[in-house]
């Protein structure tokens, strides 16, 4: 099935997977940190407590007690709420690829996105709509987790951290996501592999990201199956050690988790107040 | 310092269901500094309500909250050049320090750094500054020793030691507990309790929701008996303990001395 020489003559063309490996992983780190910040906001809209019509309710408190009635509904109607669901059920609910097309081929395609090449080989107005897609999907599923996690965070933290008069955002910041993502590490981890694997599709639109790399190399010596191999391969070692180095973070991160176990850096602080005190 | 009020309870209410639950029905007491107030009652009389409602955890229905002749339960505050301002609701929450019943300290946080977190990041105190304070607070409570440990690693008197002087730091003018003594095993009581008649001595404002009838009777100086979201009756322990007068108090009394 496979030929020797045929791996020969592809790895032949070991450039074009190099460049194809570095546009990967730049789609994907860029994926990420985008569709990490929006689905951050997304989930944060979800949760918030806006309720812009919420004088019909002449209730003096300020979170709304459930009620039925319309002009409760009304009241307690959450327009950023609104908004966070209606776009997390959309992207979640349509094909990647889809989403791709359009964004590409439909709303980008009229703005003016500079054309050069990063690399010196990335076709940056191709590049730049795939991160755009890819961020806008990944945010929707992102969105879910990062809600999940803060919920599953028990409300006394909530409570202990108000009543010592930390404001809604600090207690956010400093007790309830900190803890929510230690929570959700697994779930972000194996989305941000998702990424990485669903940016394959890119090739799509004409980025020159690994897959591309083994279109390429097909037509140059009339076989796919053995550059398919070194795709499959290069796509391996990028995911593989990417869930091992998050698993490597979760570990870390569950320090306060353990009961036993001389934790180094809990060691050296005690150590340090020792000596201060 | 005596008799001075700290916070005017006016007709606290905390209705559910328009009405059909009435955890607060119309609850009127004032606080005074230095007054160590014990809240007992039947489990469902609203007496958590109502301590929770003192820092506005719990948001009250209707009736007034003076913190220091300031209404915590508006919205809105006037000031003296007329103008209408945001009530902080912060800034009033940073004077009433919280002790809940299952202590709530941060789990991902060192015993340290649950105690600077709020010093540092909401009072705006240096870290060094905070963590002297920090250390001086848990040496008062025998932790010091256990400043770079995990919430997990410590037993439950301990945390709630701990979750004590957490409140402490902030330098509050009332401390509120909320039965914190209730999730404690036995002998872990009397470590907090401790703490908390130490706190009383030195003349901290205390109000305190407890089963602890003997903590009543020997630190507070007013005791509240509340029944269904109503307060029944108040005086001193000698009177509540001693001779009470309401039936419903006499029962509950027979019941848990």
């Amino acid at each position: 099935m496979f030929r020797a020489e045929a791996f020969a003559k592809t790895f032949e063309y070991a450039e074009l997977f190099v460049q194809g490996l570095i546009c990967t992983v730049s789609l994907s780190a860029l994926t990420v940190v985008f569709g990490f910040i929006l689905a951050l906001a997304l989930a944060v809209m979800r949760l918030s407590d806006i309720h812009v019509f919420r004088f019909l309710s002449r209730e003096r408190q300020r979170s709304l007690t459930a009620r039925g009635g319309a002009l409760y509904a009304l009241a307690r109607f959450n327009p950023l709420r609104f908004l966070s669901t209606v776009y997390v059920e959309v992207f979640r609910a349509t094909p990647m690829l889809v989403q791709l097309f359009i964004i590409y081929h439909v709303v980008l395609a009229g703005v003016g996105i500079p054309t050069f090449k990063l690399f010196g080989f990335i076709r940056f107005e191709r590049f730049v709509p795939c991160v755009v897609a890819l961020a806008l999907n990944s945010a929707a599923y992102l969105c879910e987790i990062i809600r999940a996690g803060i919920q599953s965070i028990d409300g006394g933290q909530t409570e202990a951290a108000r009543s010592l008069g930390m404001s809604p955002w600090k207690t956010m910041r400093f007790v309830v996501l900190p803890q929510a993502i230690k929570n959700i590490l697994p779930a972000i981890g194996n989305e941000f592999v998702t990424i990485i694997k669903e940016s394959s599709i890119c090739y799509t639109v004409g980025v020159q990201d690994i897959m591309y790399a083994v279109t390429t190399v097909k037509s140059a010596i009339y076989t796919i199956a053995e550059p398919l191999i070194v795709a499959t391969c290069v796509y391996f070692c990028l995911t593989f050690p990417t869930s091992k180095i998050i698993a490597h973070f979760e570990r870390k991160m569950s320090a306060g988790d353990r009961r036993s176990g001389a934790d180094t850096a809990r060691v050296r602080k005690s150590k340090n107040l020792a000596l201060k005190g | 310092m005596t008799n001075e009020k700290l916070i005017q309870v006016v007709d606290l209410k905390k209705h559910y269901n328009r009405g059909a639950i009435r955890a607060l029905d119309g609850v009127s007491v004032d606080i005074d500094r230095g007054d160590v107030m014990v809240v007992i009652g039947p489990s469902g009389s609203g007496k958590s309500t109502f301590l929770r409602s003192l820092n506005l955890m719990e948001e009250p229905t209707g009736g007034a909250i003076y913190f220091e002749g300031q209404d915590i339960t508006q919205k809105k505050v006037v000031m003296p050049d007329g103008k209408k301002v945001r009530l902080d609701i912060d800034a009033y929450r940073r004077k009433m320090g919280m002790v809940f019943q299952h202590f709530n300290l941060f789990p991902h946080m060192t015993i340290l750094d649950n105690m600077t977190i709020a010093p540092v990041q909401v009072a705006g105190i240096p870290r060094a500054q905070a963590e002297e304070k920090a250390m001086a607070l848990l040496s008062r409570v025998g932790l010091a020793d256990r400043a770079g440990a995990y919430p997990l690693q410590l037993s439950g008197g301990q945390k709630q030691r701990v979750a004590i002087v957490r409140a402490l730091a902030m330098e509050p003018q009332v401390m509120l507990f909320d039965e914190p003594t209730s999730a404690l095993d036995p002998e872990m009581v009397g470590e907090v309790l401790d703490v908390m008649k130490e706190l009383a001595r030195d003349g901290m404002t205390m109000v305190v929701v407890t089963h602890e009838m003997g903590f009543a009777r020997e630190v507070g100086n007013r005791v509240l008996f509340m029944d269904a979201g109503k307060l029944v009756e108040q005086g001193t322990p000698e009177d509540i303990f001693t001779r009470p007068q309401n039936p419903r108090l006499q029962d509950f009394l027979s019941k848990v001395l």
